[in-house]
């Protein structure tokens, strides 16, 4: 990949990943640790707590080994026993992850500056303008510092692959290598059938939704990742299992199961289809790269506050959209995460489907003209590292 | 020790060594049921100022620094005189009374709390409300009683307050320290 910028300084960089649930955590991090490899020319140890979910991204790990390098990244497993390892220049903990203590202590009897980020989770809210680059003053002479994602000049920007965009243009702009890659997953689509791919979290009204595609005049052919909504579709298809490689047909409703994929694979898939229904942090920002209309599925969090972000979100996204396709947006968006039947919301998004599709396209665009996260972060720590003496003031 | 979350505004926490006083605290959730804290602070030794953002669950020290009731005495050059009942005196810069230095004015009777940290003085309370008279403020526009139209009164020290248009030179107003706002007329002090 091409370097998206020159640097003066090599910097080391330690990431820490506690995974807790889904693939959020490791695939965040797993992407910022190769594009700061391979973009930024910089020298990364990724430590993972549970390598399993490293292998279920990247087919190459092997979870036996404490220590491996995989895509020029040096891959160590965390364990909660380990002793402080030689501390780097720049240490990142992931969504606010603890750093071991024994590392904390190594960090502050370092004779050279080192510098702390906490990567913080993705949000569109006005809050986080205000919050990112901000440090946090904990003692110990130790420099930490917040570094927020977000869809604005002022947060540290999405993560983006430098050449992404081009990627995604040659292989949309190619008919053979959609056809070609649908062909390896053992999808064979109808001509003409608007391609969706499903990843979300649970859904009991997903069968509402099934059931209005099911009866479209058009086909339609459902890509369907192993996840966390296989038991509803399931229920809806009434059968005992689903596995990879399964093919449903209800009406003109094609459901193809597929297998988990890489990082890579799922970038394709998502630029195979019309529509993406993705979830999290990591499959949300590769649906809006793939230049189509999605819809998010939030993480659900405590007391309703993920429906707060989510309409943060959809007021920054929908705001270039006439009165009707907004609404039409916002109402499917909202159903689906308050898990409301989803049919007539469904009816009157597909009647704003062109204006969606351009929306999706100038979105894509806008976002992709801001520094990406790896070049973000490099310039914050190489402007921090050269210009704080060691002791605070 | 206490969490980030649980820190309020005008709580004093140690960083360094140094008492910081948490101007501002705002909690905001951010992802996956997490939460950061936001928080102005000033550094009670230096003065100097700065955000702040934490993890809700970081441990932080609160500090309880010890107050003395004292009184204003005197001005000499750049320092600020201040004496408790037992005749003690505490001497401050002006940088270091920076949010009252607008209130002091001679004569003060106002029991001021002398804030300490290991040992020394560090800066001054004022009483959330106190009195002062209206050095000199224009007459008040004929017709106005509403109390709506404000004008620019000069305190003894040179401090510039806005007061409701009825005010005149001489009245006694109340002032509330924390907004530097007018309150209401009031009586002359005994």
């Amino acid at each position: 990949m091409k370097s998206a910028t020159t640097h003066s300084q090599t910097l080391r960089w330690d990431i820490f990943c506690n995974v807790i649930d889904n693939y959020g955590d490791i695939g965040v991090t797993w992407r910022l640790a190769r594009q700061l490899v391979h973009e930024q020319q910089q020298s990364v140890r990724l430590w993972v707590d549970d390598l399993t979910a490293l292998a279920t991204l990247c087919p190459a790990t092997d979870t036996r080994l404490k220590e491996q390098t995989l895509a020029g990244v040096d891959i160590r497993q965390w364990l909660s026993q380990d002793s402080a390892a030689d501390v780097a220049d720049v240490v990142i903990e992931a969504f606010g992850c603890s750093l071991p203590e024994a590392y904390v202590n190594a960090m502050a009897a370092r004779p050279d500056e080192v510098l702390w980020l906490n990567l913080e989770y993705l949000s569109a809210e006005d809050w986080v303008e205000g919050c990112h680059g901000l440090p946090s003053r904990l003692g110990n002479n130790l420099q930490k510092y917040f570094f927020f994602p977000g869809f604005t000049e002022k947060t540290g920007g999405l993560l983006r692959e430098v050449d992404l965009i081009h990627q995604r243009e040659q292989f949309q702009g190619d008919p053979g290598q959609p056809a070609t890659y649908l062909a390896s997953r053992g999808v064979h689509a109808e001509p003409g059938a608007m391609m969706i791919s499903l990843f979300t979290y649970e859904n009991p009204q997903l069968g509402s939704w099934l059931d209005e595609l099911s009866r479209s005049p058009a086909p339609v052919c459902l890509l369907v990742p192993q996840g966390r909504v296989l038991p509803d579709l399931q229920r809806w298809l009434d059968v005992d299992t689903l596995r990879a490689g399964d093919h449903h047909r209800c009406g003109s409703l094609d459901i193809y199961i597929l297998p988990f994929s890489t990082q890579e694979e799922y970038d394709r898939l998502l630029w195979c289809c019309d529509l993406n229904v993705v979830r999290g942090e990591d499959s949300f920002i590769r649906a809006q790269w793939a230049g189509q209309p999605f819809l998010w599925h939030i993480y659900p969090q405590d007391e309703g506050i993920h429906l707060v972000k989510l309409q943060a979100f959809l007021d920054r996204y929908s705001r270039g959209l006439s009165e009707q396709a907004r609404n039409a947006l916002q109402d499917w968006w909202l159903a689906w995460n308050n898990q409301q039947p989803l049919a007539a919301g469904w009816k009157e998004l597909v009647k704003n489907w062109p204006e969606l599709q351009k929306n999706a396209q100038i979105w894509c665009k806008l976002q992709s003209q801001q520094k990406n996260i790896s070049q973000a972060i490099v310039i914050f720590a190489q402007e921090r590292l050269s210009c704080t003496p060691k002791n605070l003031a | 020790m206490k969490t980030a979350q649980d820190i309020k505004a005008n709580n004093v926490i140690l960083i360094d060594g140094s008492p910081w006083l948490v101007q501002k605290a705002e909690y905001t959730k951010s992802g996956r049921n997490s939460a950061i804290m936001k928080m102005k602070l000033k550094n009670l030794l230096t003065g100097s100022s700065t955000e702040s953002v934490y993890k809700f669950d970081d441990k932080m020290d609160v500090v309880i620094l010890e107050k003395i009731d004292t009184t204003f005495s005197y001005k000499s050059d750049d320092l600020y005189v201040f004496m408790d009942e037992e005749f003690n005196q505490y001497e401050l810069r002006a940088e270091d009374l920076e949010s009252v230095l607008p209130f002091i004015v001679d004569g003060m009777t106002d029991i001021c709390n002398a804030v300490f940290f290991e040992g020394k003085v560090i800066s001054v309370d004022l009483p959330t409300t106190i009195v002062r008279q209206i050095e000199y403020t224009e007459d008040a526009a004929r017709g106005d009683t509403t109390g709506k139209v404000m004008k620019i009164a000069k305190l003894s020290n040179g401090t510039e307050i806005k007061v409701p248009d009825f005010c005149n030179t001489g009245d006694w107003i109340e002032i509330d320290t924390r907004t530097a706002e007018y309150k209401s007329r009031a009586k002359a002090p005994v």
